[in-house]
């Protein structure tokens, strides 16, 4: 049982601030996603809360009690944590039972306990028939189990995950995703996991927190960060997206063109008067040839631009079209279901529904 | 206020618990060895400093005036410039063109060549300098007498006891560190940028001259530095052919300091220039490695073509097998001659056969038997020791353990710069005095050797950590496992091939080690090449040999044994 707590926290590389004033509360039993680019300061997060490393300034608390801050540091072998890294970090020396049975070791249990516990846990993550292999000789997904299954057998307050699916292929990714998110219903452990990759965070999260440039930009559940982004960050870096730039005129008009204004959703971003930003993400468009069908929508309030095909992906399950407009002079992403096809060169027109065009900030 | 120091009772031991739970308890290990280190640098460095500097009468620099203005201390300065240069050109000249022999043509019997450099580096020098007095004195040596036998002459055709002479064997021993540093490069050179220059129009000499040459030069220059601080730190080569015939070098000339009456401000004042000397060597050498470097010709190196001498190759294999009957065939037949012989001069024949050397040496002879009991357990210690206070050392610079950390790499390499006659002399200043009188036990041999090991059992421990992903360790500190535990259970039995040959370089280290034992032995302390140069005074040939023939045997069975634990190339991986 245990709530993780981040106050202010900072952590500098060479005078830079990797990590700069996180605040944030992780409930008991919550499993919450770092997500960000590449340099977002999400790994650094990850080993302070491990006690890898030591912040510059701020806290780190677990059940309110400092467990890292400019002047204390419990060691990371005191934390009761386990941590599943980005490299697995599988012991090659030592079987895929000893890799599991080792953090046992510190336990003062019992041999027979130990074995009890070991054996349990590898049923769990269905590696029992391996147990005395030797790491070099699984695949990677297995090896990805015996990490997880290390890391769960001392039934740590608190698990922590640095990119853990990011060296398995597209497949083996998408089950281990389930995976992850199953083994955290069966044992409701506190669980902060680090990617880079929004599907990921989707599938596994209760809360996401977007962090840029070591900064936290915005925290909370995927449907949260996925509809309604708060900076064009956000927006971009969470799945495919349009942002339009325009004029916001009052609460619910933005001006993209001096003859075209569209209705937004109500956002509480707050602007100051000039440019502002409009997320429309590509499946929210409603696309049609037909002018009629168009103006029809456009009097129920569906925002209308009206453009030419320039282009057209086929991808199966859905189909990307670019749709380059005559005002404003750009190109719109739109994704439709395969059932509705048009032709490059085709005149079309894209509707949105103002709850789908989200106002963004510019940070 | 009775409350509030109630208070500070009740909570006193709260708080200390708190205070334990935030200590990292494996904090004093890593500051122990720290300090260690640190200790053993300091301490003999600054005693030098102190001796040749200060004396009952306070300070003054009259001593350093001396070792620059007084005709002896000159001559012993020059002669080892003379010498250490020329060794370096010979080096240079014979381990490169076996290093390209080896790497770039197609030479037969390649893996056999590479072991007999290995063999070569693995002799003591002052062994194969022995070895030479019986094969090239000017009366009995063993090439004048078959000279004589065939010619009919009168006078020696080699005399080994001459500057040359001392060139010649201080160059067949150094030639092999030349020789692993140009392979290393020649293997790395690929085919490729040599092809790139011929397809511009380039003919295989201005290739040579334009590409090879430059890539391998750094090498080249690096390699000549080396040997020449080799052949400059060497104390009983020139012990041994030199002094016989009048030729001082600065180590020698140190060494005459300690001999009755003892100058030892003397020789610490002469020690500075060498260590001096050896500081700027390096430096310069990491210079110019360190600039155009490696990186340069990096990387796998590609494909290599080896260059065909066709029917070539019976010459070049004779000429190779022949510079290698210099250092290795020659020294090692004459000395198990010596070895088995009842008169060392003589043909071995059945009425010349003995065995009387070896039991005399291992059965009869107490000084013997002391001295291979105290070189045994004094390289098995150094050497156990060492790879551990190595392992640590290496660990905290690797993990950065605290600030400050990185600078002990610099305490860790630092005896590299000091050679080992200068390394004695400083600790013969510190350890005669209180508070730790180590001089007169094999302790201070102990300390001597744990010192002048540490460069190569760190270097091999940090190499082998840097291929040892962290995360590996993280994984066993965050389910539980303390910093030494999960040394002890993760990165150490990761880097046993590392450590396993950390532990056998400093155990060839010590049991071949002279320099600093013939200053800091005594009468119960003595090890077995200190026993080998008395023996020479006495001229024990037969009981050398079995004495010289034990050191090698025992260097090649760990040589061995480390290839066979860790599969690792010696020649390769030093320096």
């Amino acid at each position: 049982m245990a709530t993780v707590s981040f106050h202010g926290l900072t952590k500098k590389f060479t005078g830079m601030a990797a990590v700069d004033d996180l605040r944030l509360e992780i409930k008991d039993g919550e499993f919450v996603s770092l997500l960000g680019p590449s340099g977002c300061g999400k790994t650094t997060t990850l080993r302070l809360v491990a006690g890898f490393l030591q912040p510059d300034a701020g806290e780190i608390r677990v059940n309110d009690k400092i467990i890292s801050s400019a002047s204390t540091l419990i060691p990371p072998e005191r934390r009761n944590m386990s941590m599943i890294f980005q490299s697995y970090a599988i012991w090659p020396h030592m079987t895929v039972f000893q890799n599991v049975a080792y953090g046992l070791k510190f336990k003062k249990l019992a041999g027979r306990e130990i074995d009890e516990k070991t054996e349990r846990l590898l049923r769990v993550v269905h590696l029992e028939a391996l147990k005395a292999r030797y790491p070099a000789e699984l695949s990677g997904g297995q090896q990805q189990r015996v990490a997880l299954a290390r890391a769960l057998v001392v039934e740590p307050q608190i698990l922590l995950l640095d990119e853990p699916l990011s060296n398995l292929d597209a497949n083996l990714r998408e089950e281990m995703r389930f995976e992850i998110r199953r083994l955290h219903e069966e044992f409701g452990i506190t669980t902060i996991y680090v990617t880079h990759d929004q599907a990921e965070a989707m599938v596994t999260s209760d809360r996401i927190v977007v962090l840029n440039k070591g900064r936290m930009v915005q925290v909370g559940t995927p449907s949260e960060i996925f509809d309604q982004p708060r900076t064009r960050f956000v927006a971009e870096f969470i799945g495919k997206t349009n942002i339009l730039s325009g004029q916001l005129q009052d609460g619910n008009a933005v001006s993209l063109a001096p003859d075209l204004q569209i209705r937004v959703a109500d956002g509480s971003v707050s602007t100051a008067s000039g440019e502002t930003f409009v997320c429309i993400r590509p499946h929210n468009f409603v696309l049609t040839a037909d002018e009629s069908e168009a103006r029809e929508l456009a009097s129920k309030g569906f925002n209308l631009f009206s453009g030419v095909l320039e282009r057209r992906i086929y991808f199966g399950d859905a189909v990307d079209y670019t749709v380059t407009l005559a005002l404003p002079p750009v190109s719109l992403r739109v994704v439709t279901p395969p059932s509705r096809q048009f032709d490059k060169g085709q005149r079309v027109f894209a509707l949105a529904h103002p709850d789908q065009c989200v106002l963004v900030g510019d940070d | 206020m009775p409350a509030s120091s109630t208070d500070a009772v009740g909570r006193a031991p709260a708080a200390s618990w708190a205070v334990l739970q935030r200590w990292d308890t494996t904090l004093p290990v890593w500051i122990a060895a720290a300090l260690l280190l640190v200790f053993l640098i300091v301490l003999p460095l600054g005693s030098i400093f102190r001796a040749s500097l200060w004396d009952e009468t306070g300070f003054s620099l009259g001593r350093y005036l001396e070792v620059f203005t007084n005709a002896v201390f000159l001559k012993a300065i020059w002669n080892t410039v003379v010498i250490s240069f020329w060794v370096g050109v010979i080096s240079v000249v014979v381990g490169a063109l076996l290093a390209w022999l080896v790497t770039r043509t197609d030479l037969p019997w390649k893996k056999p060549i590479r072991a007999l450099v290995m063999a070569s580096f693995v002799t003591p020098p002052f062994l194969g300098a022995f070895a030479w007095t019986l094969l090239a004195g000017p009366n009995a040596g063993a090439l004048n007498k078959f000279y004589r036998s065939l010619t009919g002459a009168e006078d020696a055709l080699f005399n080994i006891f001459t500057m040359p002479g001392l060139i010649f064997v201080m160059a067949l021993y150094s030639f092999p560190y030349v020789f692993s540093m140009v392979a290393n490069v020649c293997e790395l050179i690929s085919s490729d940028l040599e092809d790139a220059a011929e397809i511009l129009g380039a003919n295989k000499w201005q290739t040579a001259w334009t590409v090879t040459m430059p890539l391998a030069l750094p090498a080249l220059i690096g390699g000549f530095i080396l040997a020449f601080l080799h052949s400059l730190s060497l104390f009983g080569a020139p012990a041994i052919l030199g002094l016989p015939a009048g030729i001082h070098t600065i180590t020698t000339q140190i060494w005459a300091l300690f001999q009755y009456p003892p100058r030892l401000d003397m020789a610490a004042a002469f020690s500075v220039p060498l260590l001096l000397a050896t500081m700027a060597l390096i430096a310069l050498q990491k210079k110019i490695l360190g600039r155009r470097g490696f990186s340069t010709v990096g990387g796998k190196g590609g494909q290599k073509r080896l260059i065909r001498f066709g029917w070539g190759r019976v010459p070049v294999l004779l000429l190779v097998l022949g510079i290698l009957s210099l250092s290795v065939f020659l020294p090692y037949w004459i000395l198990l001659k010596a070895a088995l012989s009842n008169a060392w001069a003589m043909p071995l024949t059945w009425d010349n056969f003995t065995l009387k050397n070896f039991s005399f040496a291992f059965f009869e002879y107490g000084d013997t038997q002391r001295a291979i009991y105290n070189t045994f357990k004094l390289g098995i210690l150094t050497a156990t020791i060492g790879t551990l206070v190595a392992t640590l050392i290496a660990y905290i610079t690797n993990r950065n353990l605290f600030r400050g950390a990185r600078y002990l790499t610099f305490f860790a390499l630092a005896p590299l710069v000091i050679p080992g006659i200068v390394l004695a002399v400083g600790l013969f200043i510190a350890y005669t005095r209180p508070p730790l009188v180590l001089y007169g036990t094999i302790w201070i041999l102990f300390v001597a050797y744990l010192t002048k090991e540490m460069p190569i059992g760190f270097s091999q421990a940090e190499s082998t950590f840097k291929s040892i992903h962290p995360e590996l360790e993280d994984a066993s500190r965050i389910i539980g496992a303390n910093r030494l535990l999960s040394l002890k259970d993760v990165t150490v039995p990761l880097a046993r091939s590392g450590l396993i040959a950390a532990w056998s370089f400093i155990f060839i280290g010590v049991i071949r080690e002279l320099s600093a034992s013939i200053l800091l032995f005594s009468p119960a302390s003595k090890v077995v090449s200190v026993v080998i140069f008395d023996l020479k005074e006495e001229g024990q040939v037969g009981v050398i040999s079995v004495l010289g023939i034990l050191l090698l045997a025992a260097s090649f069975a760990v040589v061995l044994a480390m290839q066979w634990f860790a599969g690792r190339d010696v020649v390769a991986t030093r320096e």
